[in-house]
C-alpha cells in the first residue's frame, strides 16, 4: 500500500499532523474557506457604507485576529467525539464546520444481518444515556411493521421505564451542563439521581446501563414488588431534588449569564433547521410525538408539554427541568393505573414464550428456538415508520421488510444527528467560550448521531 | 424448474426432498393496509395526495398504503417542485430522508422523504426511484435546509449525486474512502486496505485492515508477546 500523499492546505502549514485521511481534512478546510457564513453576508451588504469587502478583510488584519481552531474530537466539552473546525475572528466564531463520524459503527448495515430481536442490544448503544427509550422505539417500530399487539401491562411498564430513562438522560444533561458552565460539583449531585435510576433498572432488567429489557411483543420480565417500591420511592423524592437544583441555579448569576441569550434560535429557524425534541420546543414549536401521534398509553395519561418561546440555552434549561417534573407525573399515573395481566403477546410467531414454557414443555422449547432462529416475519415488501419522543427528540425507525426474519433496510432517524446539523449554524456568530454551553444545551449524543 | 406452472413439482434431476424450501412471508393483505394495532391517524393524507395529483398530474406515479401510512411515489425530476408545493401546503418540518437499495435490475435505489406538518398534524412520505445508471437526484436543500446533512449521508452510504447540493461531502466516512457501505454488495466487514487507521504501535505503519484476523492474516499487536518457548523452559 503506497503511503498517502502529504496533504496540501492552502495558507496553512500543518506539517506532518495528518498522516492518514489527508483528503478528508483537506475538504474540511476547503469547506471552511468557501463557506458563506452570515458575517460575510452582512459585510457584503454593508459594502456600500464604506466597509471593506470581505475578500480584502484578511489583508486588513494587522493584529492577526483570524485563526482556525480545531475543537475535538477528543475534548471533554464536546460530549463524545464531535469535531468542530471553527474560523475565529478574535473570539467570535465566523464560520464553523462540524465533522462527525468518529463513532460510526454502521449499525444500519449491521441490522441487515441480524434478526429483529438480535438487533436490540445495538439500540442500547445508540443513545447510551437512555437505552430504554431506544429499546422501546425499536420494539414499537418492529411491532408496527409486523402488526403485533402488545398486552396492556407491558405498555405501562414500557411507559414507566422510558420516562425514567428521560429523567436519567436529563439528569446527565444538567450535570454536564453545569460542569460546562464551571460548576463541577453539580455533576455529582445529578449523578446521584442517575445512580438511583441505575439501581431501578438493575432491579427491573438485571442490567444497570445497557438494559435491553423490552422485547418484541412485550417486555422481558415483570416488575417485582421491590421494583415498584423503588420507583415509588424515587418519584416521591425526586421533585424535591429538582427544587433543590432550581434553588441553586435559577437565581445564580453565573448560570443565568452564561446561558441567557446564548445560542438563540427563533421559531422559524428552528423549524427550518430541523431541530427536534426539547430544543425545538424551547423555540416555541409544540411538536412532541407523545401528543402529535400518541403511542403506548400517552393519550390516556394527563401531562403537559412544556414550551418556551425564547429559544436560547436558558429556555432549554427551564424546559428540560419542567419535562422532568412532567415525567414524574406520568410515572405516578402509570403506577396507579397499571393493570395485572400478561407481559408478552401470547403467540409464538410474535414474541418469545415465557421461560416456564421453554423449560417445561416441548412446544415452548421449539418456539423459543424458532423465534431465536427466524423470529418475527413481517409481510414481504412491507415498510413503515414509527417514531417516539426520546429524551433527545424524535427517534424514528423506518423499516423495510423482504419477508424474511431479517430487515431489508433499517433507517434510523436519530435526534442528535438533526440537532447537530442545526448546531453548525447556531455556533456561527457566538463566542468560543459559548460553544461549550451550546453543545451542552443541545445535548447531542455521538453514539446516536454517528450511528 | 421443469414445470413452470407448478414450481413445487418434483424433477428427477432436482428431487423435491433435497430442495431447500425457503418460503418468505406472503405479500401484505388488504387488511394490512389499514389494520394495525399501532396505526396512527396522522399518516393518512388523502386530501394532500389529491392536491398533488391536481397540481402535478402524471408526476405522481402511485400511492401505496401499509399500516395506515401513505407513501407517494413521485417522479425523480419533479421532487423539488413537489417539495416546494408541499411546504406551501403546510408541511413545514423536514423529518427524515434516506436511501434504500432494492438490489433489482431496474430502478435499483429509492430515496424517501418524510415530511411533517406541525399545524395540520399530518405526516407524508414521498419516494422516488433512482436507476443505477443515473444516480443524479435533485437536491431539496434549497426548499428544506434540514435536508442538508441527510442528503450528505445518503450520498455517503449509497452514492447518489445530489444535484445543486451546497456541500457535497461525505457525512460519516472520510473523503479518502472509495466505497458506499450501505449498498448491498458491500461486505459487512469492509474492504481491507480501503480505510487507513492510526498505527497500532508508536512507530508502526498505518493499520490497513482492522479485521485482519477475520480476513485470514495476522493482526498487528500493540504490545510485544512474551516468548512462549523461554517461558516453558
Amino acid at each position: 500500500m503506497a503511503q498517502p500523499q502529504k496533504p496540501n492546505f492552502p495558507g496553512h502549514d500543518l506539517g506532518d499532523q495528518f498522516r492518514f485521511w489527508p483528503k478528508h481534512n483537506e475538504k474540511i478546510y476547503e469547506r471552511l474557506e468557501s463557506k458563506h457564513a452570515w458575517l460575510e453576508e452582512k459585510q457584503a451588504a454593508a459594502q456600500g457604507d464604506g466597509e471593506p469587502p470581505a475578500t480584502q478583510k484578511s489583508e486588513l488584519d494587522p493584529l492577526e485576529n483570524e485563526m482556525v481552531l480545531n475543537i475535538g474530537p477528543q475534548h471533554p466539552a464536546t460530549h463524545g467525539v464531535l469535531r468542530c473546525v471553527v474560523k475565529l475572528d478574535g473570539e467570535t466564531i465566523e464560520k464553523s464546520v462540524l465533522d462527525i463520524g468518529y463513532l460510526h459503527r454502521g449499525i444500519e448495515k449491521l441490522a441487515e444481518h441480524k434478526t429483529y430481536q438480535e438487533f436490540m442490544p445495538y439500540t442500547d448503544r445508540m443513545d447510551y444515556l437512555s437505552p430504554y427509550s431506544n429499546n422501546v422505539a425499536w420494539c414499537l417500530a418492529v411491532e408496527k411493521l409486523a402488526g403485533i399487539e402488545v398486552p396492556e401491562r407491558a405498555q405501562w411498564i414500557r411507559m414507566i421505564m422510558s420516562e425514567l430513562a428521560r429523567i436519567s438522560s436529563h439528569c446527565l444533561w444538567l450535570g454536564v451542563g453545569m460542569m460546562d458552565a464551571g460548576a463541577v460539583s453539580g455533576f455529582v449531585w445529578t449523578f446521584q439521581e442517575r445512580e438511583e435510576i441505575y439501581s431501578i433498572m438493575d432491579e427491573v432488567a438485571g442490567a444497570r446501563f445497557t438494559v435491553s429489557h423490552s422485547r418484541i411483543g412485550g417486555v422481558s420480565t415483570d416488575f417485582s414488588p421491590r421494583a415498584i417500591e423503588m420507583i415509588r420511592d424515587f418519584v416521591d423524592k425526586f421533585p424535591d431534588r429538582v427544587e433543590g437544583w432550581e434553588g441553586l441555579l435559577n437565581k445564580n448569576r453565573i448560570w443565568i449569564e452564561r446561558n441567557k441569550g446564548v445560542g438563540r434560535v427563533t421559531k422559524e429557524e428552528a423549524l427550518e433547521l430541523g431541530l427536534t425534541g426539547p430544543n425545538l420546543r424551547g423555540s416555541g414549536v409544540p411538536y412532541d410525538i407523545r401528543r402529535f401521534e400518541p403511542y403506548l398509553k400517552y393519550d390516556e395519561v394527563d401531562f403537559t408539554i412544556p414550551v418556551r418561546e425564547e429559544g436560547d440555552c436558558l429556555a432549554r434549561y427551564f424546559l428540560r427541568l419542567d419535562e422532568m417534573k412532567q415525567s414524574v407525573r406520568i410515572i405516578e399515573q402509570c403506577l396507579d393505573r397499571m393493570t395485572e395481566g400478561p407481559i408478552r403477546a401470547d403467540d409464538a410467531k410474535q414474541a418469545y414464550p415465557s421461560k416456564d414454557e421453554v423449560y417445561y414443555s416441548m412446544e415452548g422449547m421449539i418456539h423459543d428456538f424458532m423465534y431465536t432462529d427466524v423470529g418475527t416475519v413481517p409481510p414481504k415488501g412491507a415498510h413503515s415508520y414509527h417514531a417516539i419522543e426520546a429524551p433527545k427528540g424524535e427517534l424514528g425507525f423506518y423499516l423495510t421488510s423482504d419477508g424474511t426474519g431479517r430487515p431489508w433496510r433499517v433507517r434510523i432517524n436519530a435526534p442528535s444527528f438533526t440537532n447537530l446539523q442545526a448546531m453548525e449554524y447556531m455556533m456561527e456568530g457566538s463566542l468560543v467560550a459559548d460553544t461549550v454551553v451550546i453543545i451542552g444545551s443541545l445535548d447531542p449524543v455521538m453514539g446516536e448521531a454517528d450511528k | 424448474m421443469s414445470n413452470p406452472d407448478d414450481p413445487r413439482a418434483s424433477d428427477p434431476q432436482d428431487p423435491e426432498e433435497l430442495r431447500f424450501h425457503f418460503t418468505p412471508s406472503d405479500e401484505p393483505t388488504p387488511e394490512h393496509e389499514t389494520d394495525n394495532p399501532h396505526a396512527k391517524a396522522t399518516t393518512r393524507v388523502p386530501d394532500v395526495i389529491e392536491a398533488l395529483r391536481d397540481e402535478f398530474g402524471d408526476a405522481v406515479l402511485e400511492v401505496e398504503r401499509y399500516a395506515n401510512e401513505d407513501t407517494v411515489y413521485v417522479e425523480k425530476q419533479k421532487i423539488r417542485p413537489i417539495c416546494r408545493f408541499l411546504k406551501a401546503q403546510g408541511f413545514d418540518y423536514f423529518a427524515d430522508l434516506g436511501g434504500i437499495d432494492n438490489f433489482t435490475e431496474e430502478d435499483r435505489y429509492e430515496v424517501f422523504y418524510n415530511l411533517v406538518s406541525t399545524e395540520r398534524q399530518k405526516r407524508i412520505r414521498l419516494k422516488i426511484r433512482v436507476d443505477e445508471e443515473d444516480m443524479r437526484v435533485p437536491s431539496v436543500v434549497e426548499v428544506y435546509r434540514a435536508a442538508n446533512w441527510n442528503e450528505r449521508e445518503a450520498y455517503d452510504m449509497f452514492g447518489f449525486t445530489f444535484v445543486d447540493h451546497p456541500d457535497p461531502r461525505r457525512m460519516y466516512m472520510p473523503e479518502d474512502f472509495d466505497y458506499h457501505p450501505l449498498r448491498k454488495e458491500f461486505p459487512q466487514l469492509g474492504v481491507p486496505g480501503s480505510l487507513p487507521l492510526p498505527p497500532q504501535t508508536p512507530d508502526g505503519e498505518l493499520t490497513m485492515d482492522p479485521f485482519a484476523a477475520a480476513h485470514g492474516s495476522k493482526p498487528v499487536k500493540s504490545y510485544e508477546e512474551p516468548d512462549t518457548d523461554s517461558d516453558s523452559e
